[in-house]
């Protein structure tokens, strides 16, 4: 029976409308699966080796940050956002300042501005190695040749977090980030540093990508697997990569301003295949694309101010007003990071009354279900890997 | 001579071994070449939860390269030597890192990478996190940070096996404790006034109370050692399906 002809795969199938006498194996995959990305376990439900159902589990990493954030200040909210996408912590913090700053209505000096974005697209940059190394690893294996592209790609990341060191001194959990602008002015010399790093690792690129797009194996494993067809993935709310891979032209740097994204250009990759070979492959191009901004904003970061409100000294020092609300979205490496904040909570209106996260990796797992059926199960990690979960925000 | 701490080398076959002419001799070197072998192929089982896990990898990755010291990270419980907890470890994941725990042969070591898996970090009073991983299993080494940088998992492997080295030679090694600004003066509500200390123990309970993971905690036990039926509430939490 071929489960993908129908026109659109029905992830609540009953089994027993299947086949009642077939032998269908359950197979736990995971939580503590290497190729998860996490803990993450999917049941799956096979006739041989073809899936007919998928059912993913999240909730092994749920740390409860929903409910603590509604007890700490927002001073105090900046490192706990951190570790939600610990691939791109960056982003994240990003995300909850912004969010803050337009509930108050605090302007970011032009300068914090342009280090947001150049930060952002550093981020891009490390979380996209990261995720190409881990790809590659889960469909090649580590005996099988994936993990030579795995060391290269975490060799390439070390001196993108050697940069973000020089500014922050922090390697992983930058906590850099304040309402109304950044914490830590450029040092002597990050410039330079950037650059070189940004030399090194466009010179390298298409070597890495001609590693992939050469081996015939890698096109076999990704071209025709795990296909998200366009409305399906609007329906599901996909964002950010996996939307685009899906052949919807939207990109929040383009199509919603922030940081200094209004003046430049971002040119955003978009490929209609829809499958996990063009997820790849809008990846890739947002690699490129991300060299080229931080390249054309490092010569250009203008002089002033980096904070607009005073350096922060006390934990209730920024108060939210009593019960309004608000969403904002900002573009993360992996799709619209949504914070949806209500004012006024507990410590006299420096806590928030209610911080809802809107992770895109959560979207991406609801994508599961659909991807995988019909498949093999050796293609579960290729596809999950080109939806690039991160377990720490699917769960929170 | 049965295994009886879980530190022990001694075989049962030793003993014929040892009561045979000539039989010290060759258990000495053998000892000696045990004892090195031991210390320089520790295998790592990477329990990788969260942040401290991209860490992690990255110390196996180019820069730091665990590989250079002989270890060698496999994804199976079965082949490894040592546990490394990089990450928070909540309590629907803990009776499934106990079970992993279990299954991994003798002689075995933990390593508690990161302040989530040594304290919980300040998701310690949240309802899910489970307040280090010291509560369910035995940590030898503990590697403090947030996340630790990844030449700090070299440091802490090298501490292993200088503390294996002592322990195979017979020699009294004192028991690591957790660093010093992470004790807690009562576990019992992990620093928190805001928690009761109802809730500290039910999370303990639920971490604990599990046994050895998957569904067994579900299977009546017998009556002599049968929890009191408010216990078994609290412990039931994690599984589903
Ligand atoms: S200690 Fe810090 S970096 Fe490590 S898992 Fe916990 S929050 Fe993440």
């Amino acid at each position: 029976m071929n489960l993908r002809q129908r026109d659109r795969i029905n992830p609540h199938l009953d089994l027993d409308t299947v086949d009642a006498a077939a032998d269908l194996m359950a197979l736990n995959m995971g939580p503590q699966h290497p190729s998860t990305h996490g803990v993450l376990r999917i049941k799956l439900f096979l006739d041989g080796e073809v899936i007919i159902k998928a059912v993913p589990y999240p909730g092994y990493l749920h740390r409860g940050v929903e409910k603590l954030c509604e007890r700490l200040t927002c001073v105090q909210l900046t490192p706990i956002f951190d570790k939600h996408d610990y691939v791109a912590p960056m982003t994240n913090e990003q995300a909850l300042n912004i969010a803050l700053e337009r509930m108050l209505g605090v302007e970011v000096p032009r300068r914090a501005r342009y280090m947001r974005t150049i930060l952002a697209e550093l981020q891009r940059l490390a979380s996209h190695l990261l995720w190409l190394g881990t790809f590659t690893l889960d469909i090649g294996g580590t005996i099988g040749g994936g993990a030579s592209l795995m060391m290269y790609t975490f060799r390439e990341r070390e001196p993108i977090l050697d940069v973000f060191e020089m500014l922050t001194g922090a390697r992983f959990h930058y906590n850099t980030h304040q309402v109304g602008g950044n914490r830590h002015d450029i040092p002597d010399g990050w410039a330079a540093a950037v650059k070189t790093c940004m030399d090194q690792l466009a010179a390298r690129m298409p070597e890495y990508e001609e590693q992939c797009v050469t081996n015939s194996v890698f096109l076999m494993r990704t071209k025709g697997i795990g296909v998200i067809e366009t409305p399906l993935a609007l329906e599901l709310g996909l964002t950010g990569p996996n939307l685009r891979a899906s052949g919807v032209d939207l990109d929040l740097r383009r199509d919603a301003p922030f940081h200094a994204y209004d003046e430049i250009k971002v040119n955003v990759a978009v490929s209609n295949g829809c499958d996990t070979h063009a997820r790849f492959e809008v990846r890739i191009a947002e690699m490129y694309e991300s060299i080229r901004i931080v390249r054309e904003l490092i010569d250009n970061v203008p002089e002033g101010p980096i904070c607009s409100l005073k350096p922060v000294r006390t934990v209730n020092q920024i108060k939210l007003p009593e019960g309004k609300q608000m969403y904002t979205a900002i573009e993360t490496p992996r799709g619209e990071l949504g914070t949806w904040l209500i004012g006024g909570g507990a410590e006299k209106g420096a806590c928030p009354y209610r911080l809802k996260i809107r992770p895109p990796s959560l979207h991406a797992m609801a994508a599961l279900p659909y991807a995988l059926v019909g498949h093999t199960v050796s293609d579960v990690v290729a596809v999950l890997g080109s939806l690039d979960p991160i377990m720490g925000e699917v769960d929170r | 001579m049965a295994i009886d701490d879980g530190r022990s080398f001694e075989h049962p076959l030793y003993h014929y071994w040892e009561n045979s002419p000539g039989g010290g001799i060759g258990l000495t070197t053998l000892d000696r070449l045990l004892m090195h072998s031991a210390r320089h192929s520790l295998w790592f089982f990477p329990m990788a939860t969260s942040c401290c896990a991209i860490e992690f990898m990255t110390a196996a990755a180019s820069r730091v390269d665990l590989d250079q010291a002989g270890t060698i990270i496999r994804p199976t419980p079965r082949h490894c030597d040592v546990m490394v907890v990089a990450g928070t470890i909540t309590v629907k994941m803990a009776p499934r890192v106990k079970k992993l725990w279990d299954q991994m042969p003798e002689p075995k070591w933990a390593i508690a990478m990161g302040s989530c898996a040594i304290c919980g970090d300040f998701y310690r009073d949240i309802y899910s996190v489970v307040p280090g991983v010291d509560v369910i299993i035995p940590v030898d080494v503990y590697i403090p940070g947030c996340p630790p940088n990844a030449d700090q998992v070299m440091v802490a492997l090298q501490r292993l096996q200088e503390k294996i080295k002592l322990q195979l030679e017979g020699k009294f090694v004192e028991r690591d404790l957790r660093p010093g600004t992470m004790i807690y003066p009562k576990i019992g509500t992990h620093g928190d006034a805001r928690q009761s200390a109802e809730v500290a123990q039910a999370q303990l309970d639920g971490a604990r109370g599990l046994g050895v993971g998957g569904k067994e905690h579900r299977v009546p036990r017998p009556a002599a050692v049968q929890a009191p039926p408010e216990a078994d509430a609290t412990s039931d939490s994690g599984e589903q399906s």
